[in-house]
């Protein structure tokens, strides 16, 4: 029962957690790295922000791309 | 299988399948060194990424070919053509099926049955997993498709087998892999964000598009139901060995138990029978098999 609750949850908020931590992730790596952002410290608000929010548009649209 | 009465004695289906079978008993201990190989080389690649004896972009590249090889070792194991009946070495197939499919983040018992089911249902709207590949409009929308996972939706057959019940099975001992499949990275990410980027999700997405452009797309292109119909000869621009010989695929699903590496010669053998089947493109098989083009349909 326990199990089929957690694939169902998994089924239908997948694409928002994947793109809250997988893009999330990427996101913080890339502006800390690579931008002028980096050392600022709420950085990663912006980037996992950005991730759940692709990741919620996906799961609304029912498609990544 | 019952023979229709335009098919000479010569031709018939038992001495098709007596040719190829002669073709079917050879050990593909080539098809097992690229499974195991490319796994084992994609999992060294971390610890080189890691301490910096490797450029991750360099791993990327390597990573991204090792995806490509990672499908076919795994068909072979489907199909049980490791072990060739002998229950004794059935493990083979397993272990081979497994390890191979970890760079593409496959859980092999899904592939496996699925792709039963679409030997079984080739071409058949409801029935065949690989239908939406095979009868999509553009190369283009099957690359999105395989991208944004909209092809691999394999839950939607659960449904459509329900009441086969080794398909059931087979698909919930299947679950806890792909949720390792889709947790691992989520672990891995938030520790080495661009080596998992690099080294394993976008590699695994280009092998993907990659296995389903030259694996389901092309070789049902525009084909129907029935033994000698559903599935094509084609050519293309790369030499065969870039695309797996998937111009080949035809004999696959004539014949699946023949080892993929043998399947030229088994084309050259049976090419009497193909042509007597009316199987389209059949007369223009080379008598010898080349790099390429096999023929020019």
């Amino acid at each position: 029962m326990l199990v089929e609750k957690f694939l169902n949850h998994i089924s239908n908020w997948g694409k928002c957690w994947f793109g809250l931590i997988f893009l999330g992730s990427i996101i913080n790596e890339i502006l800390e790295k690579f931008t002028i952002l980096s050392g600022s410290s709420y950085i990663w608000i912006l980037a996992f922000g950005s991730g759940a929010l692709i990741g919620l548009v996906a799961k609304i649209r029912g498609v990544w791309l | 299988m019952r023979e229709s009465p335009e098919i000479a004695a010569e031709f018939s289906f038992e001495k098709e399948k007596e040719i190829a079978k002669s073709f079917s008993q050879r050990f593909q201990w080539e098809m097992i060194l690229i499974g195991l190989g490319q796994a084992a080389i994609w999992l060294s690649l971390w610890p080189l990424v890691l301490n910096g004896s490797l450029d991750l972009w360099a791993g990327f590249l390597i990573a991204s070919l090792c995806a490509c090889f990672a499908y076919l070792p795994s068909h072979e194991a489907q199909h049980g053509n490791y072990s060739r009946g002998n229950p004794k070495l059935r493990w083979l197939d397993g272990l081979v099926g497994h390890i191979t499919l970890i760079t593409l983040k496959f859980p092999y018992h899904i592939l496996r049955i699925t792709h039963m089911k679409h030997h079984a249902y080739t071409n058949d709207p409801e029935k065949d997993p690989d239908y939406a590949n095979a009868h999509n409009t553009s190369v283009l929308k099957v690359i999105k498709n395989v991208l944004d996972g909209s092809t691999l939706q394999f839950d939607t057959y659960l449904e459509v087998f329900q009441n086969d019940k080794a398909f059931v099975k087979s698909f919930h001992q299947a679950i806890p892999i792909a949720l390792f499949y889709k947790a691992a990275p989520l672990v891995l990410v938030v520790i080495y964000p661009l080596e998992t980027l690099l080294l394993w999700w976008l590699p695994a997405k280009i092998g993907s598009v990659y296995t389903t452009v030259f694996f389901s797309y092309y070789p049902h292109l525009g084909t129907s139901t029935g033994r000698y119909q559903n599935t094509r000869f084609w050519s293309h621009w790369m030499p065969r060995f870039f695309n797996h010989s998937m111009q080949l695929h035809f004999i696959h699903h004539l014949h699946p138990g023949i080892g993929h590496y043998d399947e030229p010669k088994a084309i050259e053998a049976l090419k009497p029978f193909l042509i007597a089947r009316k199987v389209p493109g059949a007369e223009q098989i080379p008598d010898r098999v080349t790099n390429n083009p096999l023929i020019t349909i």
